[in-house]
């Protein structure tokens, strides 16, 4: 055989070949009457009812519930609480300059226009806290107060 | 005029498979009668010792009827099986390592027919055999599934879990290989 002219047709005729000695030695008949005894001794016992798929799936479930419960709970037990403004005494206003007052409204945390023109402190041509006067301020600050 | 009887057309695997998962164990059987040749090669090819060729069907058959849910029909079932072999292959390899089992020599078997022509041939398939246990697993299994099994690149790829091409790709590399092994 002069394998340097082996074409890819006797390399596949010799691959369909290979094995063939030892496969056709095989006993079928007693290969399968084996896989069937094995089969049957190795037969999976019907698992509990709680081990069956629908269990496992369920417990997973409430499982996953429990747990984003707690997570839950976690997180809004450590959620950091809104920064308290420090609400001057009435007569604190008094003291406080223009620029401290802005401050101190710009800290809380509303809308504040809207209150303006409802207690009638500004019209709505008036467009923010940069243009009301100290005692515009103040007496905005005391109705937020209530 | 004398009436002829219809010829009951054999089950389709898939018919067999459906059987065996209702119970009917001589499905399971048939099964094994049609594709037990076929593994045996495919294992053969792959290094398998003809000592151990009986049990490695045998398992490989077992896992095939444990696993037969998994199978969707991808493929023929026939090559979800021969892959299936070279994992229960695989894993026989490893063991054998493990305990240093020595599988018996090729030349102490006893194989029937004329002894010249049986050397002969026996060196060449040797040879080939040593060249398939040089290669890549992948190269190996889609050169026997496609060159000794005769199956479709497709059908290969989908058993395999990779492309046709990819498939044709591991074949050609196999080939080349194989070739300059047997020069």
């Amino acid at each position: 055989m002069n394998e340097h002219d082996m074409q890819d047709e006797r390399l596949q005729a010799l691959a369909r070949r290979l094995g063939a000695g030892a496969a056709q030695r095989l006993d079928i008949e007693r290969t399968a009457a084996a896989v069937v005894r094995r089969l049957r001794e190795q037969a999976p016992a019907t698992p509990a009812w709680w081990l069956r798929p629908v269990w496992l799936r369920v417990a997973a479930a409430v499982v996953l519930m429990l747990g984003a419960s707690v997570v839950y709970r976690g997180t809004a037990r450590r959620a950091p609480a809104v920064p308290a403004v420090a609400w001057p005494p009435d007569e604190g206003l008094r003291d406080l300059t223009s620029d401290q007052l802005r401050v101190l409204l710009q800290s809380l945390d509303q809308p504040i226009l809207p209150v303006l023109e409802e207690e009638g402190l500004v019209s709505s041509q008036e467009t923010g806290l940069e243009d009301l006067s100290s005692t515009q301020l103040r007496e905005l600050l005391n109705s937020l107060e209530g | 005029m004398a009436q002829t009887q219809p010829v009951a057309a054999p089950l389709t695997d898939a018919a067999l498979i459906a059987a065996w998962q209702g119970g009917d164990e001589q499905a399971a059987a048939e099964l094994v009668r049609r594709h037990a040749r076929a593994l045996a090669r495919f294992l053969a090819g792959a290094g398998a010792p003809e000592a151990n060729l009986d049990d490695l069907v045998q398992e490989t058959f077992i896992r095939a009827f444990r696993a037969v849910g998994k199978f969707r029909g991808q493929c023929l079932f026939r090559t979800w099986l021969l892959t299936i072999g070279g994992n229960v292959l695989k894993d026989a390899g490893r063991r054998w390592a493990r305990h240093k089992v020595v599988p018996l020599d090729e030349a102490l078997r006893t194989p029937d027919g004329d002894p010249y022509e049986q050397a002969v041939a026996g060196e060449v398939e040797g040879r080939l055999t040593a060249g398939l246990a040089k290669l890549p697993r992948m190269q190996r299994e889609v050169f026997l599934l496609r060159a000794q099994q005769g199956l479709e690149y497709e059908d290969i790829a989908a058993a395999l879990g990779t492309s046709a091409g990819a498939a044709r790709v591991h074949y050609h590399h196999a080939v080349r290989r194989l070739k300059e092994y047997l020069q």
